[in-house]
């Protein structure tokens, strides 16, 4: 019952930030319209807010067992850790998110134009935003799991884990979209992990990038996929050999 | 060679210290959690691991169970070097650490095996056979379909035992497995533990301070101080050493009646009760008891072995732990 309405209080939390963050941009657009078109802007907060959970680290479990020690256990049995613990991140990132998306999306599409989601630009472009998402996945569990790592040093993730968010709020776009930072920062941002997490695939959804920009927007996704689990697990392999696990 | 054979293991810690005043920076203190411990173990036994809070015994379980490196000597269980070869260690040793749990918290139990059975590769047929041998041993029947958060800490502690040997290992490591369980729970756990070492031969390495854990399981015990390993062998033997001391409680008749006993020979007045306390090799028993029904008639009288207990306790003491 209560995972039910933990799932049921994050939807509500959700939606309430999309109508404001919508209200807030139809404001903007009385004033001055922008560069990207209203329609475009309500479904770029809605698919935002829909998969949201997936950004934020957020198992508090696993961090509790590197905190007391209870990782003990996990080193005990015959399985790669690294591999165990990401697996954990993206099942939880996965299910979290998807049980949040489907009510959202829903919901979102029953509104009316100018305040809910449109449909997507192409069906090519709903495809590879799905895909893309589905790559964005595995690469923030690459980066929490790095996260991980550091906890197992520090014993504390809080302070990495606010940076990390805070870094992760800005540069995938969930503050401001990144298509209205000015162009200069946008060249580097695009470059970013974070930008290709929620950003691009949402981007591609909408129509706001062209079909022929999916395969950079993938080819940057993988790289940083690949580069960042190849260093977590470094990080781990080094972590286990002069690991302690304190207390009788 | 024995089934695991550990030669001259050395752990230590570096523990950084509180800043003294008018200092810049912390001292660092270099602690021997294990010293110069060498031991052999055969397959199919049951050694108890004993000594002070402190000792190491935590620490050379973790060693043997491959999730800590040490920083000097030779470990090998059935010819594998733990933290090396982690995975294919692992795979045939079970563990309880009575402390923590590996059961996930917010799942029936039965669900938590399940992904064992999973972790462990079990094939399913087999995985019923023993979790329906090993459920009835410990009595789990209807607590399989429990979370395990409702569980009191004997069940908890069952059901633990359950998990660590659903995969059959031929080592089981237990770090105080009856902490905190009342009488009935230790003595259905004590006699599981015989029953699954007689049955599978699965060697037992139990870490406990419960005297009694040790007496009821295990024919050998090693205790460890100080990071080094001080006794080797039948706990009888460690006992004998200490257990030099008897109690005797008398009740007589006569409220008045006071046994006239040798200076040394402590006696102390407990309500209608006379305690007295000798040692049989230097004042023979029947002397004593001639000298006893002198001083009138005995309605009562007990004669008590000292408490394990405080055996332990005088051997940690003249061991200086």
């Amino acid at each position: 019952m209560q995972y039910r309405g933990a799932v049921l209080g994050g939807v509500i939390c959700q939606v309430f930030f999309g109508l404001i963050l919508i209200a807030v941009y139809r404001t903007l657009y009385a004033g001055k319209p922008q560069s990207m078109p209203l329609e475009r802007i309500t479904s770029y907060v809605w698919l935002q807010q829909a998969f949201f959970r997936m950004l934020l680290a957020s198992d508090p479990d696993l961090l509790d067992k590197i905190r007391t020690g209870g990782i003990a256990y996990d080193l005990c049995r015959p399985l790669n850790l690294y591999g165990f613990y990401y697996v954990r991140i993206a099942a939880q990132k996965l299910t979290g998110s998807l049980m949040r998306a489907a009510p959202m999306l829903v919901f979102a599409l029953l509104l009316p134009k100018g305040w809910g989601l449109a449909a997507p630009a192409t069906p090519a472009g709903l495809l590879l935003a799905a895909w893309g998402l589905g790559l964005g996945l595995l690469c923030v569990s690459a980066l929490e799991n790095i996260t991980m790592g550091f906890t197992m040093r520090t014993l504390d993730s809080r302070g990495m884990q606010a940076m990390l968010n805070l870094l992760m709020m800005i540069f995938s776009g969930n503050v401001l979209p990144l298509i209205l930072f000015p162009d200069s920062w946008q060249k580097v941002i695009t470059l970013l992990p974070y930008a290709q997490l929620l950003d691009a695939p949402i981007r591609l959804y909408t129509g706001e990038a062209a079909l022929s920009e999916a395969p950079g927007m993938m080819m940057i996704q993988l790289g940083w996929t690949i580069v960042l689990t190849a260093l977590g697990v470094l990080f781990w392999q080094r972590n286990q050999r002069r690991m302690e696990i304190q207390g009788g | 060679m024995a089934f695991i054979h550990a030669v001259k293991l050395e752990k230590r810690f570096i523990v950084r210290e509180k800043r003294k005043k008018g200092t810049l920076l912390r001292e660092k203190k270099t602690v021997h959690a294990l010293q110069d411990v060498s031991f052999e173990i055969e397959q199919g036994e049951l050694v108890g691991y004993i000594g002070p809070n402190g000792a190491g015994k935590s620490t050379s379980v973790k060693i043997l169970s491959g999730i800590l490196t040490p920083d000097g000597g030779d470990v090998t269980v059935g010819g594998i070097v733990p933290w090396k070869e982690r995975r294919k260690h692992v795979r045939r040793i079970g563990v309880v650490f009575g402390q923590r749990t590996q059961l996930w918290w917010d799942v029936p139990i039965r669900d938590s095996y399940d992904l064992l059975k999973d972790i462990y590769r079990i094939p399913g047929a087999d995985y019923e056979r023993r979790l329906k041998e090993l459920a009835e041993a410990l009595q789990l029947g209807d607590l399989l379909r429990t979370p395990l958060r409702q569980l009191s800490l004997g069940q908890r502690m069952r059901a633990e035992l359950c998990g660590s040997l659903i995969h059959r290992p031929e080592l089981l490591f237990l770090d105080e497995p009856t902490i905190g369980l009342d009488a009935v729970s230790k003595l259905a756990l004590r006699d599981f533990l015989k029953w699954e070492n007689r049955e599978y031969g699965t060697t037992v390495l139990l870490t406990t301070h419960d005297m009694e854990d040790i007496v009821a399981l295990c024919p050998r015990v090693m205790v460890l101080g100080h990071g080094k390993k001080l006794f080797d062998g039948a706990l009888g033997d460690l006992l004998s050493r200490y257990d030099t001391v008897r109690t005797v409680s008398v009740r007589y008749e006569e409220q008045a009646a006071s046994p006239r006993l040798p200076a040394s020979v402590p006696l102390v007045r407990e309500g209608e009760n006379l305690i007295i306390t000798y040692s049989p090799e230097a004042f023979p028993t029947s002397e004593m008891i001639a000298l006893l029904q002198g001083a009138g008639t005995i309605r009562e009288l007990t004669v008590q072995p000292r408490n394990i207990d405080h055996l332990v306790a005088d051997m940690y003491r003249e061991m200086d732990l």
